[in-house]
């Protein structure tokens, strides 16, 4: 049996979305299963199965080191504020 | 109102019957299926056999009292009526224990159901092509996923064993459900469509080439007395699917 990982697409500008996994003897039985498994009230209107073997992985230590950069979540507020306290001097 | 004759009637309460035990043998493999997956597969199968059946059953109803039926009405065909007054064929009464046999009586169930379905979406009577048509669109998955698990198996020797017993166990079965009902015969027409009978040599053709051929006069059908007659195995299911009604006639599901 291999794994397989199961996305969905809504009607509309909804992306795909993963819904889960199953397990199936072969790309077939997978599709099949995946039909009534995930989408047998109607949860989605295009259904992606894909051999979990087939998915590319970017690994834990190769993404890790973008975890310790808030520089990069900067949201405005600091020039904001500085604008603020310009404006009040004047 | 009605606009079904009684031979009509007796074709379509038949397929109903069928299409009902079908769905009742069905979900008995909920919680023992081989694997989670197909456990909830063959559980929805089995669902969508019990709606082909209410919808038929509904037909029948509406037919003759020319209103919508109430549930009760229609659970009243479906689960009070004595053993005799049933049509269901041997094929969907048996108990089927081994998965084996659960899987090739599916396959040569569903293969049936296509060929009748389609005679019925040919029919003058536009509720009847309404149905067939709904039916149609959900047995193409039911027969796509008998295939794939056929085919998945077909590579095992030991499977392939088990398959091959219980090929040989469901054939007389299986050939009997082209039985038509008592009092059907005169009711090819532009209605029903042929005879069950007659759709037999598409059906071997498909069982055929899917197990490989055979000798089919070799194969003798059960003898079902013009679907009269229930076999040894209809009263456990015939229990089965009665426990909650007997206990409460007015239950709403």
């Amino acid at each position: 049996m291999k794994v397989y990982e199961v996305f969905l697409k809504k009607q509309g500008k909804d992306e795909f979305r993963h819904v889960g996994s199953l397990e199936a003897a072969n790309d077939e039985l997978a599709v099949v299963l995946a039909r009534e498994n995930y989408v047998r009230r109607a949860e989605g209107e295009l259904m992606w199965v894909v051999d979990r073997d087939h998915v590319l992985v970017g690994d834990e230590a190769f993404i890790a080191p973008n975890a310790d950069k808030p520089h990069r979540h900067n949201d405005g507020s600091v020039v904001a504020e500085r604008r603020r306290a310009g404006r009040a001097d004047t | 109102m009605t606009s079904l004759g009684p031979a009509e009637r007796a074709v379509l309460l038949a397929f109903a019957d069928d299409e009902h035990l079908m769905g009742q043998r069905h979900t008995e493999w909920i919680g023992v299926a081989p694997f989670l997956e197909e456990d909830m597969a063959f559980a929805s199968i089995g669902q969508d056999e019990l709606g082909h059946a209410a919808m038929l059953y509904e037909l029948v109803i509406s037919d003759l009292t020319g209103a919508t039926p109430s549930a009760q009405a229609v659970d009243a065909l479906a689960f009070r009526r004595d053993p005799a007054d049933y049509r269901s064929c041997w094929l969907v009464e048996a108990a089927c224990s081994e998965w084996a046999t659960a899987l090739v009586r599916h396959w040569m169930y569903d293969t049936a159901e296509a060929l009748r379905w389609q005679e019925l979406a040919g029919s003058s009577d536009v509720r009847l092509r309404d149905i067939a048509v709904r039916a149609m669109s959900e047995e193409r998955y039911h027969l796509r996923h008998a295939d794939a698990l056929l085919d998945a198996l077909a590579g095992d020797a030991h499977a392939g064993a088990r398959l091959a017993d219980a090929l040989a166990e469901m054939l007389p079965l299986g050939v009997a459900l082209f039985e038509d009902p008592l009092g059907a015969h005169s009711a090819v027409g532009s209605v029903v469509g042929r005879p069950l009978a007659t759709l037999t040599p598409e059906w071997r053709a498909a069982v055929d080439r899917r197990f490989g051929s055979r000798t089919w006069d070799s194969i003798e059908a059960v003898d079902q007395a013009g679907r009269t007659v229930r076999s040894a195995q209809f009263a456990t299911v015939y229990a089965d699917m009665r426990e909650v009604i007997m206990l409460d006639p007015d239950a709403t599901w």
